[in-house]
């Protein structure tokens, strides 16, 4: 009897498994139907791609100033002399792979600012008006560099591709006032010395977690109410918001965790870690580039110590350095602010000395 | 120094329509020199240039010696100036006016300053705003009489006051003549006030100097004479004739205005073979007008 | 003289003055207050400075109705007297004009020292985070500056005539008519802004009232 169970419990069984085959294979039909369409869907719009950029580069000249390749329609602009000036830039700071930017061209369509014929969609490339300045120009072509996109977490980490910068001592003032003003005691630390701050700061920990990021509940209360009032302060998160606002951490600490991936703020702005890869890269000479690119497995902190040529810790603390030194001016009038003034005091009191009514005739 | 105040060829023009042409004024030092003309004559226009407020044209003008109005800054700490309108501070009090005024004048007689205001019954905590017409015109002449000033000149002073107010002002000036010998320069065209105070009277009209001279010869030269049988044409005549008219009806005796007249004139009329029939005394307001009658139509 | 002159400038502007000085003592309590008390989260930095920043406008623009006012009731009497009484005193008319101005200049100290001690006072009592700095003298001299060059600027234009007023009203309107007839035929001229640049930054007259207004910052 006991040797009829097993084979009456398959037979018995047959039915649902063979049933529960079909809906997987079912599943993975779908799935692979699905992938298939998605790759297909792909295949299109690279090919949508290619012919907008046919169409974009198609009847237009190309002006190549070192290995700056720019394709644009004949008009006014002066997008030889910009280039002349903005190659310097953009060789020093790339180094040996600026060479490479010979195969990505900058498409620019220049149109006329004052005539008001449509134009057809621009899907490719910049549309520029004529009367754009030299200077502008130069800047166009410095912050919109066509550099291939770097891997994706370098990418996440920075928050774009890696360009030069327009003002390079402005966003040092920038990330100096971020140091002393964010909501954060990794930046504070970062500010009073601490290089491991420093790297927390950045986003450099190999784990960034809301407690790495902000430690203590005083941070995490005030990073809710700073940034995240109107996000919170409604539905069914109000409750929750105004307990954190009365001072419960773990309110704070859940509201904080619930934000989709991704979207917790960083103690310091994008401005900060864009600031660390430009010294990086100009630490690291004409390979810092391409030594930045190669090592994509590796944490961001050692690809970015390997393209400066140095330790993380002495590039954050060169970092740190440069920061500090980029204090903003102080309030303070400067001495010559005060001579001119009270000249100026003395201008309009001797003027209404000199009023014709003060003047006999 | 012989004249406190002297012009000489003056010339002042603020706009169209109004000149102030070649006028000559000699101001005798002591004197109390009225400065007679209607409304819109020019005599605060003239007072304002003496002062140095306004700079002349043409001309030249020296007040107690001293070009003006280069030297304005000095000789108006020996000017007591009281102007047509008040112009103090209606914010100040009394009080606070006479501190303020006496800080500028270095003759400031702060005694006679107290004297004049018990004597003018002034309260010294009132705004100078809220004091009445008469007041203020009174705390101005307190003000010009303190400073112990050589000359005071004084721009219609008693202008639109009551009588009591008048004679208070009157008096208060005729003491500080009696006492400091000051020169005194009031421009009114009430000409029955001056009459009374004044010994040296000039006349302006339209911008220009009528008459100049000492008031007695003023009021006694000017004399209304009915002439019988006058003649047509006046001739050689000893006196100024300033007007003439004949009243229809009158058996051909005519009314003359004349100037200058002196008793031992009369001899004239027999010589021409007329007949002076009457001689009536004018009082300065008469002559004044007749005056400016003849000033006028003799410009026309 | 001068002392009569100080006393009747009081007069006519010490309503103004304190009103000027109780509001110039205050602010940069008020600034500082509710953003940097003890018991305030020490790293409320930004909104801190945010909290300064935004009451900072009103610095110039208490300069500016001092300096506007104290200058008005300069000349207010004078105007009413028609100058009569100012020129019939026995002094330089320059030295006149001088005395009034010191004057001016001497009742406005007291919003002056009211907005260094203001300053002072909410500086030490205020918890301010580590890397702000307070500046309340640096804030209280800028202000001195920005209200001379105010008082300075209405002096002047107060104690001129009304053709000088009238000069200084033409040179505005016809640089407002040139700009609309310019905008009309669409000729790229912008008077404006660039009268902005020139009297708004320095060595300009009013360069003085722009920047920051910090009494804390970096």
């Amino acid at each position: 009897m006991c040797n009829l169970r097993t084979p009456l419990f398959l037979l018995l069984l047959s039915p649902a498994l063979s049933a529960q085959d079909s809906v997987l294979a079912k599943l993975q039909r779908r799935a692979d139907s699905l992938a298939g369409e998605w790759r297909r869907a792909n295949a299109v719009a690279d090919l949508a791609d290619s012919l907008e950029h046919e169409r974009a580069v198609t009847g237009r000249d190309t002006i190549a100033v070192g290995a700056l390749r720019i394709v644009a329609n004949p008009s006014p602009l002066p997008l030889r002399e910009a280039g002349v000036r903005a190659w310097p830039v953009i060789d020093s700071f790339y180094g040996r792979a600026a060479q490479d930017l010979a195969q990505r061209a900058y498409i620019i369509r220049a149109f006329d600012p004052d005539t008001t014929v449509p134009r057809a969609r621009l899907h490719v490339g910049m549309e520029v008006p004529w009367n754009m300045t030299e200077e502008s120009l130069v800047l166009l072509l410095i912050s919109n560099v066509p550099v291939a996109p770097p891997d994706a977490a370098l990418q996440e980490w920075l928050g774009g591709p890696v360009r030069p910068s327009v003002n390079a001592s402005q966003d040092r003032v920038g990330v100096y006032v971020q140091l002393v003003t964010a909501p954060s005691q990794a930046a504070r630390s970062c500010f009073q010395g601490r290089l491991d701050s420093c790297a927390l700061a950045l986003g450099l920990a190999t784990a960034p977690t809301l407690e790495a990021w902000y430690p203590s509940a005083a941070e995490r209360r005030s990073l809710v109410i700073t940034a995240f009032t109107d996000y919170f302060d409604h539905g069914a998160t109000v409750a929750a918001y105004h307990s954190c606002t009365a001072g419960s951490d773990s309110a704070c600490t859940g509201l904080l965790r619930s934000l989709p991936k991704g979207t917790l703020p960083r103690p310091l702005g994008a401005d900060a870690r864009v600031t660390l890869v430009h010294l990086a890269l100009r630490l690291g000479g004409r390979e810092a580039y391409h030594r930045l690119l190669a090592g994509r497995d590796a944490p961001i902190g050692a690809r970015l110590a390997s393209a400066a040529g140095v330790s993380q810790d002495s590039l954050l603390a060169r970092w740190r350095e440069e920061v500090i030194a980029a204090r903003p001016s102080a309030v303070a009038l400067p001495p010559w602010a005060f001579l001119f003034a009270l000249g100026w005091v003395a201008i309009f009191a001797g003027c209404g000395l000199r009023s014709s009514r003060w003047r006999v005739g | 120094m012989s004249n406190a105040i002297e012009t000489k060829n003056l010339r002042y023009r603020p706009g169209k329509g109004f000149e102030l042409a070649d006028l000559n004024l000699r101001v005798p030092a002591g004197s109390v020199y009225g400065f007679l003309g209607p409304n819109g004559s020019g005599k605060t226009t003239t007072i304002r240039l003496a002062l140095g407020l306004l700079r002349p044209d043409a001309g030249h003008i020296a007040v107690l010696g001293e070009p003006m109005p280069e030297h304005a800054p000095v000789v108006l700490g020996r000017i007591g100036y009281v102007p047509e309108q008040p112009h103090l501070d209606p914010t100040l009090t009394v009080r606070e006016l006479l501190r303020f005024q006496a800080a500028f004048y270095r003759t400031w007689d702060a005694p006679h300053a107290e004297q004049l205001l018990r004597q003018f019954a002034l309260d010294e905590r009132r705004l100078f705003g809220r004091l009445s017409k008469g007041q203020k015109a009174k705390l101005m002449i307190l003000l010009a009489l303190a400073q112990r000033g050589e000359l005071l000149v004084l721009d219609e002073p008693t202008d639109g006051l009551d009588p009591v107010v008048r004679r208070d002002i009157l008096a208060a000036l005729l003491e500080y003549v009696s006492q400091r010998g000051a020169t005194v320069f009031i421009s009114s065209h009430l000409v029955h006030e001056l009459e009374r105070i004044c010994d040296w009277v000039a006349v302006l009209d339209d911008g220009r100097l009528v008459t100049e001279s000492p008031m007695e010869q003023l009021k006694n030269g000017i004399k209304r004479l009915r002439v019988a049988r006058p003649p047509a044409d006046v001739g050689a005549a000893p006196f100024a004739l300033l007007a003439r008219e004949s009243s229809p009806g009158n058996g051909g005796v005519e009314t003359w205005v004349v100037r200058g007249w002196d008793q031992e004139m009369a001899a004239y009329f027999g010589s021409v073979g007329a007949a002076l029939e009457d001689v009536i005394d004018l009082d300065l307001e008469d002559s004044f007008v007749e005056l400016l009658r003849t000033f006028r139509s003799s410009s026309r | 003289m001068y002392h009569v002159i100080l006393y009747s400038q009081w007069k006519w502007s010490r309503l103004i003055v304190l009103l000027g000085t109780i509001a110039g003592f205050a602010l940069p309590i008020i600034s500082l207050q509710g953003a940097a008390a003890a018991d305030r989260n020490p790293l409320a930095a930004q909104e801190l400075l945010r909290a300064v920043q935004s009451w900072g406008t009103l610095y110039p623009v208490l300069a500016t109705t001092l300096g506007l006012l104290v200058a008005i009731a300069t000349w207010a009497p004078d105007h009413r007297g028609r100058h009569i009484h100012a020129l019939s005193l026995p002094l330089p008319r320059w030295r006149y004009v001088l005395l009034r101005f010191a004057a001016g200049v001497t009742v406005l100290a007291g919003p002056i020292v009211a907005v260094l001690l203001g300053a002072v006072l909410a500086t030490a009592l205020a918890t301010i985070p580590p890397g702000l700095q307070g500046y309340p003298l640096a804030l209280a001299l800028r202000f001195a500056l920005a209200l001379l060059v105010a008082y300075a600027v209405f002096f002047a234009v107060s104690a001129g005539t009304t053709r000088t007023a009238g000069i200084i009203l033409g040179v505005i309107a016809a640089v407002i008519v040139v700009q609309i007839v310019a905008g009309v035929a669409n000729v790229e001229l912008d008077l404006w802004g660039k009268l902005a640049l020139v009297i708004l930054n320095w060595p300009g007259p009013l360069a003085v009232f722009t920047g920051r207004w910090m009494l804390v910052d970096v």
